[in-house]
Formats: structure tokens, C-alpha cells, sequence
């Protein structure tokens, strides 16, 4: 694989985003950096654009205004050869897993090293099992998606993301709809890969403890904006009053309990005219 | 007043965008077709599932719209006489238009409408990003092949409609109504020319097999990924494809035996 070009520079590099969707505004103005080698976690309220920023950092959706670097490179500028080689650098864990419903577990892996390299079936075997050993899934290789639990799903779908051994992986809500068990696993898991195999990793979550609890740098984003960021620890005791509901799970805040609307005497009345 | 006209602007851009994306499409297909190449399993995996998997439904019809010809054509040719030329008017009704139009009509409700289910729900259940995000192009991986395979497949459905239907028609015009079997068979090897009737019967089944499988394929990549998305483009792919057989074949039939 390619060497990185500045060890000292953010992976990724975000400037001055902008996206919106007809007239919604998705991102307004968004700067964000992505250490190398870290776990980077960009949390924020269902609806604010999260999974749509990993699709921006990969290529798969085109901003209005702004940069995205990916490793030095601008990623929007790049002619389709130098995007395809880059993704074979970039992994990404889709919410759903995204796995290939018409082969089995062991086929979805070695997808990736089948289309890009010149590998030997027998080498291609052994980098397979060790990949889902190393998500404790190598006995399930010969079990179709639809035989597989969402956990173990996403299990797979993590060592083929790995498969290709890339400079960073993109979690999209890893942890949504996961029981105790299967989330203890990912989250563990995502820390341990991280550090293991010197990854840097972006986790896109709302899921607030599990996803501090192994993040080394958290982006808080509302309404299109960058909140904060720093530390969870940190972010777990802010003063501004916005990132303490959030990360402190609160009802009521700065962001309404209630949607906007018309006094309820107001509405009652009406409804008895 | 005005704002009808903006409506209709809108909705006229609308269709010249569908239209814009799906020709982008098709030709991004045939640009990889080269890719294709070194993976002819990919191809026959699914010729398979559009092909073969549609030969039932296919021979049946036939089997049956041929039948039906050799009993209604009975009973007409026999008031003047002329039974004898069952052969001539059941081949010719099959191989120049029912084949390749009812074969493309069914072609279209039982491999279009699963093409475009597939893809759409490899669409709304990420597969389709997914392969973009593991460097592989869904339209070179999944909708080249599919679409070859539909392109192959439909002359050789409608080829095996026209020869059942003719059967069939034997069956019910020499078997049950008494014309004379050699008279059945020689008037239709006479009168049914290779290039006039045949070629222009396959030139047809090619053109609906392109169009039907594009249909699919686009409603599919293009469909809005939910469930409700899914099921409107199922059905897209059924009226747009059938009204595009019955268009082209007057089209093609106009152009073909037009003097």
C-alpha cells in the first residue's frame, strides 16, 4: 500500500464544508481534522447529516463548497482510477453491514482481495480465516447473510473492510439495534483493530458511552455546525450548555423536548371550535 | 396560470433528466463490457437467472398462444376453404410478431420486474455503496452482466416461444381438426421466407430484449432505496417496458414491411 505523504498531517482534512440536500442545509461551513493512528468519533442528534459526512469523505457524494483531504489527496478532484485507488485504502462499515446477500460469509471477504489483487486461491484462504479470527467469526464462514444476527453481520462486514489491510476505516453507527453482548464485542473490537493493526478510525454514532468510551477525539455537530470538539472527557463536562445535553443524554436543553408549535391551549381550542 | 406552466416544466425537466441518467447508464454498460470478458461466469450465472429460470413460463405461453392461433385460424381459413394454409398463418402470426412481442411482454413481467427488485434492493440495503466503497464499480460488476444476459437471453425465449406456439398449433390444427399434415408443414416451409419473416422476427426479440432489460436495470439503480421506492419501480419496469415492446414493434414493423 502507499505511504502516507506527511506523517504529521491529519488523514483527513475537512474545510469549509458545505451540502445541502434541495433546500435543506446539511452542512454549513464544517472544518474538521481526523488524526492519524486515533479513533475519531463525530456525534450529534439523529437527522444532522453524520452518515452523509463519511459518504462526502469517500468520494460517494460531491460538496457544494469546501475540501475534503484524504491522505493529501482532494478527494472530489480526483479522476475516477485515483478514487478507486484510494478507496481500496479507505474501509467503511455500513450500518447494515452492506454485505453481498448471494454469497456466503467467507465469499463476502474475499470479495475485495478477488477484485484487487493476483493473490492465490490458497493465500487468499488463509487471509480470510485470519481476517474473520480476528472477529471471531471463523467458524461461521460458510453461512449465508440472511443466517447471520445483526452483530454478527457487522462482524463480517469489519473483516472485510480490514481485508485489503487499509490506512482507515468508517464506522456508520456501528452500535445501532446491537443487544449488550454484540455491542461490548464491536466496541472492543474497534479499539483493539485500531490499535493493532495502526489504523486510524472515524465512528459516526449518536450512542454516547460506548462511543466515548474508546475515542481518543470527539466532533460534536448540530444544525450543519461543528459544536465542539476535544477530548470525551472533556466534552462529557463542557460548558457549553448544548454539548452537556447531548453527551449527558438530557431531555430538555438548549435543544427543545418539544417540537415547534402553536401554545397547546391554543391548538385545544381550536380543536373544540 | 403561470404556476401550471412552471408545473409542467418541471415536470418536463423531470423526464429529460430520467431520460439523461438512464442513456448515461446504458452507455456506462456497454463501457464495461470489456470487463466483462475475463468473467463470462458472471455472465452465465446470470443468463441463468433471466434466461432459464424464465423458459417455463416462456414454453407454456406459447404452447398455448399456439393453440389458441391454430383454433381461431381454423375457423376462419376453413370459410373459405383455405385450412389447408393453417401452417403458413400460424408460423408467420408467431415468428414475425407474437414471438418476440408476448415473449418480451413476459420477458418483462417475470425478468424485468425481479432485475429491478434485485437492484433495488441491493440499492436501499447499501450493497450497491458498498461495492463503490470496496473500489468496485456496481454498474461494470452487477449491471453489466445482467444486462447481457438479457440481451442474450430474449431472442432465444422468443425463438422457443414461436417453436412451441407452432407445435401447438400442429397439435390442435393436425391432431384435432384434420388438416392434412403435410400440407401443414410444406405450405409453411414454402411461404415463410428465412430473411423476411425470420431475421425480422430476431432483429425484433434483440431490440425488445435491450429495451426491456435497460428499463429494468435503470428502475432499479434509479429507484428511491425504501421499500415503497422498490415497489413503485417493480411496477415502472412492467408498464414502461410493455408500452415500449408494443411502441417499437409498430415502429419496427412499419419499417420492416412498409412498402
Amino acid at each position: 500500500m502507499t505511504e502516507s505523504v506527511d506523517t504529521q498531517e491529519p488523514l483527513v482534512r475537512i474545510r469549509g464544508l458545505r451540502f445541502s440536500r434541495g433546500n435543506r442545509v446539511i452542512f454549513d461551513g464544517v472544518d474538521i481534522d481526523i488524526p492519524r493512528g486515533k479513533v475519531t468519533a463525530i456525534m450529534g442528534p439523529s437527522g444532522t447529516g453524520k452518515t452523509t459526512l463519511l459518504k462526502l469523505i469517500g468520494g460517494q457524494l460531491r460538496p457544494s463548497a469546501g475540501t475534503i483531504h484524504v491522505d493529501g489527496q482532494d478527494i472530489h478532484r480526483l479522476g475516477n482510477r485515483a478514487l478507486y485507488q484510494l478507496r481500496m485504502r479507505m474501509g467503511m462499515l455500513f450500518q447494515s453491514g452492506a454485505l453481498l446477500t448471494d454469497i456466503n460469509v467467507f465469499d463476502n471477504v474475499a470479495y475485495p482481495l478477488r477484485e484487487h489483487t493476483d493473490l492465490s486461491p490458497s493465500m487468499i484462504r488463509k487471509l480470510v480465516l485470519l481476517k474473520l479470527e480476528a472477529v471471531g467469526l471463523r467458524g461461521a464462514r460458510d453461512l449465508m447473510p440472511s443466517e447471520l444476527s445483526g452483530g454478527m453481520a457487522r462482524r463480517v462486514a469489519l473483516a472485510r473492510a480490514m481485508v485489503l489491510d487499509p490506512m482507515m476505516i468508517m464506522y456508520d453507527e456501528p452500535f445501532t439495534g446491537q443487544d449488550p453482548i454484540s455491542m461490548g464485542i464491536l466496541v472492543e473490537l474497534i479499539r483493539a483493530l485500531n490499535d493493532a493493526s495502526r489504523l486510524s478510525s472515524i465512528i459516526v454514532s449518536h450512542d454516547v458511552q460506548e462511543t466515548a468510551a474508546i475515542a481518543d477525539l470527539v466532533y460534536v455537530i448540530s444544525d450543519g455546525k461543528v459544536i465542539e470538539s476535544g477530548p470525551p472527557e472533556a466534552m462529557m463536562n463542557s460548558d457549553t450548555e448544548w454539548t452537556r445535553q447531548f453527551m449527558q443524554g438530557l431531555a430538555d436543553g438548549p435543544v427543545p423536548f418539544h417540537y415547534p408549535a402553536a401554545a397547546l391551549e391554543q391548538d385545544l381550542l381550536e380543536a373544540s371550535c | 396560470m403561470l404556476d401550471s406552466l412552471a408545473r409542467l416544466g418541471r415536470v418536463g425537466i423531470g423526464v429529460l433528466e430520467r431520460l439523461g441518467r438512464g442513456h448515461l447508464l446504458l452507455l456506462a454498460i456497454f463501457v464495461g463490457l470489456p470487463d466483462l470478458l475475463p468473467r463470462l461466469g458472471l455472465l452465465l450465472r446470470q443468463i441463468y437467472s433471466v434466461g432459464v429460470l424464465s423458459v417455463l413460463i416462456i414454453s407454456v405461453s406459447g404452447l398455448f398462444v399456439g393453440m389458441v392461433l391454430g383454433l381461431q385460424g381454423y375457423y376462419i381459413l376453413s370459410q373459405f376453404g383455405a385450412e389447408q394454409t393453417l401452417g403458413v398463418m400460424v408460423a408467420a402470426s408467431l415468428v414475425r410478431e407474437l414471438g418476440p412481442v408476448v415473449a418480451a411482454l413476459l420477458f418483462a413481467g417475470r425478468a424485468g420486474s425481479a432485475l429491478t427488485a434485485e437492484i433495488g434492493l441491493m440499492k436501499a440495503t447499501e450493497q450497491l455503496s458498498g461495492l463503490e466503497m470496496m473500489a468496485v464499480d456496481p454498474v461494470r460488476r452487477v449491471l453489466t452482466p445482467r444486462f447481457f444476459a438479457g440481451f442474450i437471453s430474449m431472442p432465444l425465449l422468443a425463438a422457443l416461444f414461436s417453436a412451441l406456439g407452432v407445435l401447438g398449433g400442429y397439435f390442435v390444427g393436425g391432431g384435432l381438426l384434420g388438416v392434412d399434415d403435410g400440407a401443414f408443414w410444406a405450405q409453411m416451409q414454402a411461404k415463410i421466407d428465412l430473411h423476411e419473416d425470420v431475421y425480422n422476427g430476431v432483429i425484433k426479440s434483440f431490440v425488445f430484449g435491450l429495451v426491456c432489460t435497460w428499463i429494468a436495470l435503470f428502475q432499479g439503480y434509479d429507484c428511491v432505496p425504501t421499500s415503497e421506492g422498490v415497489s413503485r419501480a417493480t411496477t415502472r419496469t412492467v408498464v414502461h417496458s410493455s408500452l415500449a415492446v408494443l411502441g417499437l414493434d409498430f415502429i419496427l414493423t412499419a419499417l420492416m414491411f412498409g412498402e
